[in-house]
């Protein structure tokens, strides 16, 4: 399996993006590394249960439609005062050291074959600086793909008692190329492959919150990781909307390392036709008086499915630890599926945890009692949805992320 | 037996306790397509049974072990050449003695400490007795037997109705194929009980056997299989124990009930085997329509348990009830949980589990709830509590939730936390001592078990808790 896409790369290609990025040899090094160990590394876990893989990556078939020197993407990057946000090459530039010391830090460059291979081939980097003390809202970043293939990173440092609210968006651009130029013969035609590694590192006091929206084109394949450290009476929260792709299999995690650290994990997806969503909220308690508050919101339709894991780990040393998580999906199909595993992971026994999740359908009586008022039921029902997703939009502090999801909602549901 | 009678009884001498081994029989250490021939001969087995345990063989050779799972417990040291497959009891009545005198004085002295005779004179209307691997005891009420209830040894059943296990023998329920060890138990099975309940059949009073294990490296295979015919029901229950050993036990025991149309069968268990014993189980129903399945499971012992009592839905309106409580202690993983497949619409299920991990003990609630397409109507509550006592040990929970139909109500709550230091407290101003206040809290937090079980079960776990906590807290 982990040696199929190996035909078509070359260490010229990887060495090629890299000069094309003026990047210094480090990180040269480290692509090439991530190269080499694509031959021994396995693709991300998915949940297994007799007789059932949850998600199928082998399906994937990555060597047909990754193309590693079609990189062609559109960036928009809005800074507030006093934060830099700035693009790969730039960045390398002025923030050298700072950025050898964080890569991979946070994130395992070699952490399983997809994620190599974004470390061997991303060419869209973005790195987001924010200085000690340093307040920030609406930093923004704008991703649309125009090509058959896009592989992202994205790097967050937060110093002490900086605070800084991000909101990336990814789409596909309205110029983007035609996929899958030998499509007509090998069936990958209109596929493609988008992947974000996102590294965030929260010093002491500081507060990241990082805001995605994800709707590419329902013919993309989509791997996502973001995974952030919080230093001590840090934050590090995270808002995940998953709208677009044909397949998206993500994972958003924090790890909390110092004494009061804090994160909220907050997903909302809504697949419809045939989309898969495989989507991973995960935390660990490694500190003491840590917190962490898990919450996903999904609506499926058509044939849509879903899976979803949840893990509150504690460690050992976790002493007065608090950590709850809630999973809610609402199936609006007979067709669609809905799989769910929370889980508990606790070493500590000075810790209060919960988590629940449940499944089900629009309520019988809230939809009678609507159209009772009069309102039909396709409205009443869309009103219902809309009305599923509040508790997670309260959580969305960024308007912008807030605004946009709604839309996008609304306009699935029309 | 009174419950003020068990009380007094001095509990660390009922389980502490082992007996000099005497056998008639013991199969050559390891196993080979000779040694289960030999099982198979010596138990004047028919062919085809013959042939189903040679089946199960080659399945279990083929089978990689389950050590992939996510948090399994380590199974490394299970090395099955080492376990002695088979041991036969050196008693002369083949099937079970018919009188409780009749049973040499050793066995008696066992099942004495352990309360059975007493149990039974009471309140159970049939006890049948496993003594290593075959049941020597055997008995069951006349009036029970003037319904028509059958409730005997499976080396019995497989002479006198060889038709039935033809049919139900690990053939739908509980196939080698489901897993590793259920392969190895289809291979080298041996005892357990056969109950089979005809129509419109209450049996009022539970039916009950009692597992124990006393040689060294020996592993336990008994077979149980349970025919609830449609309108009949039964509440069997099975408990076990064996003494401690230096060497690693083995228990892989197969459970198979068939609930049939509007029937009820409740399987309860409360397992305590000695800390080296690794209880590898394989427990399957299938429910039919307007059936009711209940699993009451206390696990207590061993130094490793995956057990995951499961029921199939099959039919419209069946109902499952699962209630298990794990309690590990010092060097145990008790990996344990429920798996319901609801097949057929308007089926329910109810999961509540409840967990206390303690001196480094682990342990994980590991459970599978499967909605499939066109089971509508059907709903699923499950709820796991755990109660952690010190910072040594683990608390998991690993539950799946599989949902094809959109029809449904799913609801997964669990929580995990340590023992109120104010409930304890509370407690303590009242004039209990530490010790005293912990255990009445570990009593009320395991209740909604306990209330399940007849009054001397009840007893009996809250005895083993006792014991499993005494001098370990402060």
């Amino acid at each position: 399996m982990s040696t199929q896409v190996h035909a078509n790369l070359t260490e010229e290609q990887v060495q090629k993006i890299s000069s094309d990025l003026d990047e210094p040899q480090w990180m040269l090094q480290q692509r090439l590394e991530a190269l080499e160990a694509l031959e021994d590394l396995e693709m991300p876990k998915v949940i297994r249960t007799p007789g059932r893989d949850w998600t199928n990556l082998d399906a994937l078939e990555f060597d047909r439609f990754v193309d590693p020197l079609d990189r062609a993407q559109e960036k928009d990057r809005v800074d507030a005062e006093g934060v830099e946000v700035l693009g790969w090459a730039e960045a390398l530039e002025e923030h050298s050291d700072l950025i050898e010391e964080q890569f991979g830090s946070v994130v395992d460059p070699q952490r399983d074959y997809l994620t190599a291979l974004s470390t061997a081939l991303f060419s869209a980097g973005t790195v987001i600086y924010v200085p000690e003390g340093v307040v920030a809202e609406d930093v923004k970043v704008r991703t649309r793909m125009n090509s058959r293939s896009l592989f992202n990173y994205t790097l967050v440092i937060a110093e002490q008692s900086a605070s800084v609210a991000i909101l990336e968006r990814q789409s596909t651009g309205e110029e983007s190329v035609a996929p899958a130029q030998d499509g007509a013969f090998d069936g990958t035609e209109g596929r493609r492959y988008y992947s974000g590694v996102v590294e965030a590192v929260a010093g002491e006091n500081a507060h990241i919150q990082y805001g995605a929206l994800q709707n590419l084109t329902e013919d993309t394949y989509n791997y996502q990781v973001k995974r952030g450290h919080a230093g001590s009476y840090g934050q590090v929260n995270w808002i995940e909307g998953n709208i677009g792709t044909r397949l998206t299999k993500s994972s958003v995690e924090t790890r909390l390392l110092g004494e009061g650290s804090e994160s909220k994990i907050v997903g909302a997806f809504f697949g419809h036709e045939d989309q898969h969503f495989d989507v991973a909220s995960r935390v660990w308690h490694e500190a003491e008086h840590t917190t962490a508050d898990l919450v996903t919101r999904g609506v499926l339709d058509d044939e849509a499915r879903s899976v979803y894991e949840g893990v509150q780990d504690v460690g050992d040393s976790a002493w007065s630890t608090n950590s709850y998580q809630r999973e809610n999906t609402l199936m609006l199909s007979d067709e669609s599926e809905a799989d769910a595993s929370p889980k508990l992971i606790i070493n500590n026994h000075d810790t209060e945890a919960s988590h629940s999740a449940t499944v089900g359908q629009v309520d019988d009586e809230d939809l009678l009692y609507m159209v009772s008022r009069g309102i039909d039921e396709e409205d009443a029902t869309d009103m219902l949805v809309e009305g599923f997703f509040v508790p997670v939009l309260e959580e969305v502090a960024v308007d912008e992320l807030r605004d946009d999801l709604e839309t996008l909602v609304s306009e699935r549901l029309d | 037996m009174s419950s003020e009678e068990l009380q007094n009884t001095d509990t660390e001498a009922r389980f502490e306790f082992k007996k000099e081994e005497s056998s008639a029989f013991e199969a050559e250490k390891g196993l080979t397509e000779e040694t289960i021939r030999v099982i198979s001969e010596d138990k004047n087995e028919p062919e085809w049974m013959l042939e189903r345990r040679l089946r199960a063989l080659r399945v279990f050779q083929e089978m990689p072990m389950p050590d992939d799972w996510p948090g399994a417990p380590d199974l490394s040291e299970v090395d099955v050449d080492e376990i002695v497959p088979y041991i036969r009891p050196d008693i002369d009545a083949r099937g079970g003695a018919d009188n409780w005198e009749d049973l040499p004085d050793e066995i008696q002295d066992t099942f004495d400490k352990l309360g059975i005779p007493e149990a039974e004179k009471n309140a159970l209307s049939g006890v049948g007795a496993q003594y290593e691997s075959e049941i020597v005891y055997q008995n069951m009420q006349e009036q029970w037997e003037e319904k028509g209830v059958v409730f005997c040894d499976m080396d019995k059943a497989v002479q006198d109705h060889e038709e039935i296990l033809k049919e139900y023998f690990m053939t739908k329920a509980v196939p080698p194929s489901d897993n590793k060890f259920a392969a190895l138990h289809g291979a080298v099975w041996s005892g357990g009980s056969f109950v089979y309940v005809p129509e419109d059949t209450t049996v009022e009073m539970p039916v009950q056997a009692y597992f124990r294990m006393n040689s060294d490296g020996m592993g336990q295979f008994e077979h149980t299989l349970i025919i609830a015919e449609e309108n009949s029901e039964v509440h069997y229950i099975e408990g076990c124990s064996a003494p401690k050993y230096s060497e690693f036990n083995l228990h892989s025991g197969g459970v198979e009930v068939f609930v049939k149309e509007n029937a009820h069968v409740q399987y309860s268990t409360v397992q305590n085997w000695s800390k080296n014993t690794y209880n590898l189980n394989t427990k399957r129903a299938i429910a039919e329509e307007d059936a009711t399945m209940e699993w009451v499971s206390g696990s207590m012992g061993s130094k490793a348990t995956m057990l995951y009592p499961s029921t199939i839905l099959k039919g419209p309106g069946a109902t499952d009830n699962h209630i298990t409580i794990a309690f590990a202690g010092e060097g145990q993983d008790i990996d344990t949980g429920a798996k319901v497949y609801h097949n057929a619409p308007d089926t329910k299920s109810t999961i509540e589990s409840k967990s206390i991990s303690k001196d480094g003990g682990r342990t994980n609630y590991r459970g599978l709830v499967h909605i499939a397409d066109g089971a509508k109507d059907s709903s699923t509550a499950v709820e796991c509590d755990a109660l952690m006592f010190d910072n040594n040990s683990t608390s998991d929970t690993m539950p799946y939730m599989e949902i094809q139909e959109s029809q449904v109500d799913v609801a997964h709550e669990a929580t995990v936390g340590k023992i109120g230091d104010e409930d304890v407290f509370y407690l303590q101003s009242r004039g209990l001592d530490d010790d005293d206040a912990k255990q009445m809290i570990v009593a009320g937090f395991i209740e909604p078990i306990t209330e399940e079980l007849p009054i001397e079960y009840a007893v009996e776990l809250n005895r083993l808790i006792e014991l499993e906590m005494e001098g370990s807290l402060g």
